[in-house]
C-alpha cells in the first residue's frame, strides 16, 4: 500500500527524486491527543474500580490511567474529557484512546468517542554530523535562541510550518509542536540544508 | 560683589509667531553666547560683553553639603529630576506639620495626605531602587545601571510582560544590560544578588528579548576570565594562560556542547595547577558557580592535549606531564 507519504515524493512517479531530499526520516516519539467521552464521570468510582488508575484529588483533579498496549497514559477528567499521551503513531494514539473509552464504558458510564484530535506530535532524528551552533545562532538570530547556561541545545522556532526544533551539537534534532506528520517532515526538510551549511569540519 | 545692570536687547525671529525672544549681543547679533554658570551670565565671545544677567541656574542645590551633622536638609528644590525615566515628576508633597495647630482634637495630624506621589510610576521607581540595590551588591558601574533602567522602562511601558514579578523583570534586565555592555555576568551571579530563581530569570530573559526584539551576543570563555581569576587571587600570568587555554580548547573543538563557564573553570584549574598558585576544583567551582564534577568532566576532555593548549611563553611550576589526572 502507499504507507507514509515522504516529502519530495510525487505520487505517480515510480522513482524517488534524490535531489533536495535529506534521506533521513524523523521518527515519531510521542503523540498527545484529546477526546471527549461526552458524559460526566465519577472519578472516585473509576479510580476504585479500574486497574492501573491513580487518583489524588489534592494533587491533580484527574484520574491517571495507564495501559500496556499501546503503552500510553491517559488523564481522565470529571467533565468527561480525556488526554492521551505516550503513543508512537497517530493510529496507536487513536487506538489507545478508544481502549480507555472502552474501560470507562465497561465501568457503566455512557461513554462516546467525540472530537478525537491530535494536539501535539514530537519526533527526533539524527543528521549524523556535528553542528556549529554558534554559527547558526549568528545567522538565524531572529529564529534561534542558544543559551548554553540555560539549555545545551539551540531552540529554533520555525515560522512556516510552526514547529520548534531543538538542535544539539551532536547532530541530534528534536522536532515538536506539530499537529500533523507532514509538518514534521516539512520542517526537517527545511532545516536540513541549513544544518549542512553549519557542519563542523 | 556688585551687579552690573546691563541693558538687554531682544530680537525676534521673523516669520515665526511663537518664537521666544532670543538674547543677542547688540554688537554681534550672530554670535552664539557663552554661558557662565559661576556668575549666571551670558557672555558674547566676540567682544566679551555680558549680555544676559541673573540666568536661572539649573544645576544642583548649592547649599547641600555632604555633612553628617545636617539635621535638616537645607535643600530648597528637592532631588535631581530624572527626566529620562519618569516622565516629569512635578508633584507637590505636603510634609507633616510642626506646631500645635496642625493636630486636631484626637492628636492626629490634620493634613494627612502625603502618600500619593506619581502612583503610575511608583512600581517603576520601586524597580529602579531594586536594580540599584542589586547592582550595588556586585559593584556594577553607573552605565550598566542606566542601561538596565532604560531596558526596564521599555519593557514596563510595553506591558507585554505585565503579569511577571517586577523583581524578575528587573533581574533579567540587569542580566541583559551586563551582556550588552560586553561584560556578561552568569545567571548564577545575578541569582546571588536577587531573590528570583535562575529558572524565572531565564524565562523573563527570553521574553524580554522577544518583546524588545533585540538579541545579545553569545558568551565566550574570555568574558569571565578576569573576574574569576581575580576573585581567586591568581596572578596575571595564570589568568592569561587560562584565557589562552580556554580559547584554544574551543578552537580545537575539544569540548563540544559544554557551557563556556565550565570550559573557563576547567582552563583556570589547569593553568593554576601548572603554576605556583594551585587552586582546588572546589574553590574554582565556588567562584564560577559550577559543580566540581563539571570541572572534572571538562578537565578530562582538555587534559589529553594539555601540551598544545598552554601559551608558548608560559613558565611551568609543574610540568605538563605532572598535571593532576582526574
Amino acid at each position: 500500500g502507499p504507507g507514509i507519504q515522504l516529502p519530495g515524493f510525487h505520487g505517480g512517479s515510480s522513482s524517488w527524486p534524490s535531489a533536495g531530499r535529506s534521506g533521513i526520516i524523523p521518527q515519531l516519539q510521542n503523540i498527545v491527543s484529546t477526546v471527549n467521552l461526552g458524559c460526566p464521570l465519577n472519578l472516585k468510582f473509576i479510580a476504585l474500580q479500574a486497574r492501573n488508575a491513580e487518583y489524588n484529588p489534592k494533587r491533580f483533579a484527574a484520574v491517571i490511567m495507564r495501559i500496556r498496549d499501546p503503552r500510553t497514559t491517559a488523564l481522565i477528567f470529571s467533565s468527561g474529557k480525556m488526554v492521551c499521551t505516550g503513543a508512537k503513531s497517530e493510529e496507536q494514539s487513536r487506538l489507545a484512546a478508544r481502549k480507555y473509552a472502552r474501560v470507562v464504558q465497561k465501568l457503566g458510564f455512557p461513554a462516546r468517542f467525540l472530537d478525537f484530535k491530535i494536539q501535539n506530535m514530537v519526533a527526533s532524528c539524527d543528521v549524523c554530523f556535528p553542528i556549529r551552533l554558534e554559527g547558526l545562532v549568528l545567522t538565524h538570530q531572529q529564529f534561534s535562541s542558544y543559551e548554553p547556561e540555560l539549555f545545551p541545545g539551540l531552540i529554533y522556532r520555525m515560522v512556516k510550518p510552526r514547529i520548534v526544533l531543538l538542535i544539539f551539537v551532536s547532530g541530534k534534532v528534536v522536532l515538536t509542536g506539530a499537529k500533523d506528520r507532514a509538518e514534521i517532515y516539512e520542517a526537517f526538510e527545511n532545516i536540513y540544508p541549513i544544518l549542512r551549511g553549519f557542519r563542523k569540519q | 560683589m556688585y551687579q552690573l545692570f546691563t541693558p538687554i536687547f531682544f530680537s525676534c525671529c521673523s516669520g515665526d509667531a511663537l518664537a521666544l525672544p532670543r538674547v543677542t549681543c547688540p554688537n554681534h547679533p550672530d554670535a552664539i553666547l557663552v554661558e557662565d554658570y559661576r556668575a549666571g551670565d551670558m557672555i558674547c565671545p566676540e567682544c566679551g560683553l555680558v549680555v544676559g544677567d541673573r540666568v536661572i541656574d539649573v544645576g544642583s542645590e548649592w547649599r547641600t553639603f555632604s555633612n553628617e551633622k545636617a539635621l535638616k536638609d537645607p535643600s530648597r528644590v528637592g532631588d535631581a529630576q530624572n527626566p529620562l525615566l519618569n516622565g516629569g515628576d512635578l508633584t507637590t508633597m505636603i510634609s507633616k506639620g510642626t506646631g500645635a495647630a496642625s493636630f486636631d482634637e484626637f492628636g492626629n495630624s490634620k493634613y494627612q495626605n502625603r502618600r500619593t506621589m506619581s502612583s503610575s510610576d511608583r512600581a517603576m521607581l520601586n524597580a529602579f531602587k531594586e536594580i540599584s540595590t542589586m547592582a550595588d551588591r556586585i559593584n556594577l558601574p553607573r552605565n550598566i545601571i542606566d542601561r538596565t533602567n532604560n531596558l526596564f522602562k521599555q519593557v514596563y511601558e510595553q506591558k507585554s510582560l505585565k503579569g511577571r514579578a517586577n523583581d524578575a523583570i528587573a533581574s533579567a534586565c540587569l542580566y541583559i544590560a551586563c551582556r550588552q555592555e560586553g561584560v556578561p555576568r552568569t545567571f548564577k551571579e545575578i541569582c546571588a544578588v536577587s531573590r528570583i530563581s535562575k529558572k524565572e530569570i531565564g524565562r523573563c530573559f527570553k521574553l524580554i528579548l522577544k518583546a524588545l526584539e533585540t538579541s545579545v551576543d553569545l558568551i565566550t570563555t574570555g568574558d569571565f576570565m578576569s573576574r574569576f581569576c581575580s576573585n581567586l587571587g591568581l596572578p596575571k600570568q595564570v589568568q592569561m594562560a587560562a584565557t589562552f587555554i580556554a580559547r584554544k580548547a574551543v578552537e580545537l573543538d575539544l569540548v563540544p556542547g559544554r557551557s563556556p563557564i565550565s570550559v573557563a573553570a576547567a582552563a583556570i584549574y589547569m593553568a593554576s595547577q601548572a603554576s605556583a598558585e594551585k587552586k582546588t576544583q572546589k574553590e574554582i567551582g565556588d567562584i564560577a558557580g559550577v559543580a566540581d564534577v563539571t570541572i572534572r568532566q571538562s578537565y578530562r576532555l582538555i587534559y589529553p592535549r594539555a601540551a598544545e593548549l598552554f601559551p608558548p611563553d608560559f613558565k611551568f611550576d609543574t610540568p605538563v606531564d605532572k598535571l593532576p589526572q582526574l
